[in-house]
């Protein structure tokens, strides 16, 4: 099923819960703007991963939680992805 | 035969011949236009238009006076925002055939044309009918007909970096010149493209005809670890299904670039009209893939290579900052299986000199790394480049090609740029089948447009030329 922003954000903030341990209704959705990323990992690539170097459409979510500090995902209409998240990247 | 009796013989002589030739051009304009040909414009040969299947009807032959020179015909012309189509030396040139652009009738075209001083007449082109056997025989041929080498593929007009018109606020002929180099070839089913990558839809009505299927004397691939494969329509190293049909739409699009039927009044046209494109899958849908699946792909290439099979180009649209040491090794050894390797620089705008990206930036002898140009022949924006580590630019930017679902899309990205360098290496392997890996690299590099913008950013300093490199020029 494809993505569009409002279902990558609600899906972008339900994973930062659970990886923070909080309620979803505790992180806040900082901005959402539409990006176009370098690549098929939306710039966000994992080990050892190759993909296709053709720009891709889509939006980069910043979601912040109780600690305030930013969390950034970027996600397309194929996936979603959160980057650099104490240094490492995830496909959601 | 007394001397005046000859002379007027041969005075009546030259006029039938005068006559006949004009009469044979005036029928020429108007099967180009009605065939949906492209004409060459006045004074430059390399440069065609597109027009549509009603043109005929609104062309308009122009008879400028003597007193007029080349300059003043061409200033009135330009101010009255039309094209010359063609013009007949045979009168200096003061006839030529114009075309409106803006849609008048050419009725009006012709009064107008037909007020002006320093024209002598202006006179709607008239269809002039023939004997079908007669047009047929005497004034058209296919060979005629692809004199310019226009595909008839609808939406090639969209195809600038095959042809480069200027649509859409484009500079003419910053493309790779596909026009003069389908004089010498449009490709061969003969030589054999791998593109590895998302898999290939290979139903697509505008690939089905070049698509690379497992010959029946050659048995099904067999991997130590995997067993048996069915490798009909190519290999997936993602689920082992060997089914490579594309579920993203990059590898469909590459494959489009590179041999998407040319001339079969579908979609688009390759940069070959005929090759075959083996697909090797290992990018599942999310447009991503493991440098493990890649190794994979490209061993089933060189096993298969091995067995008798023609491949001599691997297109490798993906990378990423990942330097796979086994991943290298794999590709060398294609390289010694005779295999060039042409592989996207990629996109994040950075030199790779000094901020690699794999596998473009591998130094090895087959591995050919790519940049993209836009319409005007500038390097693009996101385009990664290097002068030592990118070799060459190609086009890559909104480009046409095949997608999923027998449906065509525009797309931006050195992925689109890497198979324009495999479609003429596929191309220049078409004219010539014997050439070696390294000579082909060499020809790719040395043939390309030098141009001053990409001087200091690739090592060849130059963009694509398809017509050089197969030696049409």
């Amino acid at each position: 099923m494809k993505l569009n922003s409002e279902e990558a954000t609600s899906r972008a903030r339900a994973d930062l819960g659970r990886r923070l341990g909080v309620a979803e209704s505790d992180i806040v959705t900082v901005s959402v703007s539409d990006t176009v990323f370098p690549d098929a990992a939306l710039g966000a690539y994992l080990e050892d991963e190759m993909a296709a170097d053709v720009l891709t459409n889509g939006w980069t979510i910043t979601l912040s939680g109780p600690d305030k500090a930013p969390v950034e995902y970027r996600g397309s209409a194929n996936q979603l992805r959160l980057f650099n998240f104490k240094g490492e990247n995830y496909q959601v | 035969m007394n001397r005046q009796n000859f002379l007027g013989h041969l005075a009546l002589a030259l006029s039938l011949i005068l006559v006949a030739a004009f009469a044979g051009q005036l029928r020429r304009w108007e099967k180009n236009f009605s065939e949906h040909r492209t004409q060459r414009e006045c004074g430059s040969k390399d440069k065609v238009r597109r027009q549509t299947a009603t043109d005929s009807t609104r062309t308009v032959l122009v008879k400028f006076r003597d007193n007029q020179s080349a300059s003043d015909i061409e200033d009135t012309i330009a101010a009255h925002h039309d094209q010359v189509t063609d013009k007949i030396e045979a009168l200096d040139d003061r006839l030529v055939a114009i075309y409106d652009l803006d849609n008048i009738k050419a009725e009006s075209v012709a009064s107008e044309y037909n007020s002006l001083p320093g024209v002598e007449y202006a006179e709607v082109n008239q269809e002039i009918d023939l004997a079908p056997n007669e047009a047929t025989q005497d004034f058209f041929n296919d060979d005629q007909l692809n004199e310019l080498q226009v595909p008839n593929d609808p939406q090639f007009a969209e195809q600038w970096g095959l042809q480069n018109t200027g649509q859409r606020g484009g500079q003419e002929a910053a493309d790779i010149h596909a026009l003069d180099a389908w004089k010498q070839t449009k490709g061969d089913r003969r030589v054999i493209v791998a593109v590895l990558d998302s898999g290939v839809d290979y139903t697509h009505s505008d690939l089905v005809g070049n698509m690379w299927t497992r010959p029946d004397n050659l048995t099904e691939y067999f991997d130590n670890e995997l067993g048996y494969a069915n490798d009909r329509h190519g290999f997936n190293a993602v689920d082992n299904l060997a089914d490579p049909m594309d579920e993203n739409g990059h590898g469909t699009h590459c494959a489009g670039i590179i041999g998407a039927e040319g001339d079969n009044h579908e979609g688009i046209a390759g940069v070959n009209w005929q090759v075959q494109i083996m697909p090797l899958k290992f990018i599942g849908p999310s447009g991503s893939g493991s440098t493990k699946d890649a190794i994979e792909a490209i061993n089933y290439v060189i096993e298969r290579k091995r067995a008798g099979v023609n491949v001599r180009i691997i297109s490798a649209s993906w990378g990423s900052r990942a330097n796979s040491k086994a991943l290298e090794d794999v590709i060398r050894r294609a390289g010694e299986e005779g295999i060039l390797f042409v592989a996207a620089a990629g996109n994040s705008s950075v030199n790779t000199d000094t901020t690699p990206h794999y596998p473009s930036s591998y130094d090895l002898p087959n591995v050919l790394s790519v940049a993209a140009t836009d319409r005007n022949d500038q390097l693009t924006s996101f385009s990664n480049y290097g002068p030592k580590s990118v070799q060459i630019a190609a086009p890559g930017a909104d480009v046409l090609s095949t997608w999923l679902g027998n449906a065509f899309e525009e797309h931006s990205g050195t992925s689109m740029a890497a198979p324009m360098v495999s479609g003429v290496a596929a191309l220049i392997i078409a004219a010539e089948p014997n050439i070696s890996m390294t000579d082909l690299r060499a020809r790719l590099l040395d043939s390309a447009d030098k141009l001053p913008q990409l001087k200091g950013k690739v090592a060849s300093g130059g963009r694509l030329n398809a017509a050089r490199a197969v030696g049409a020029n």
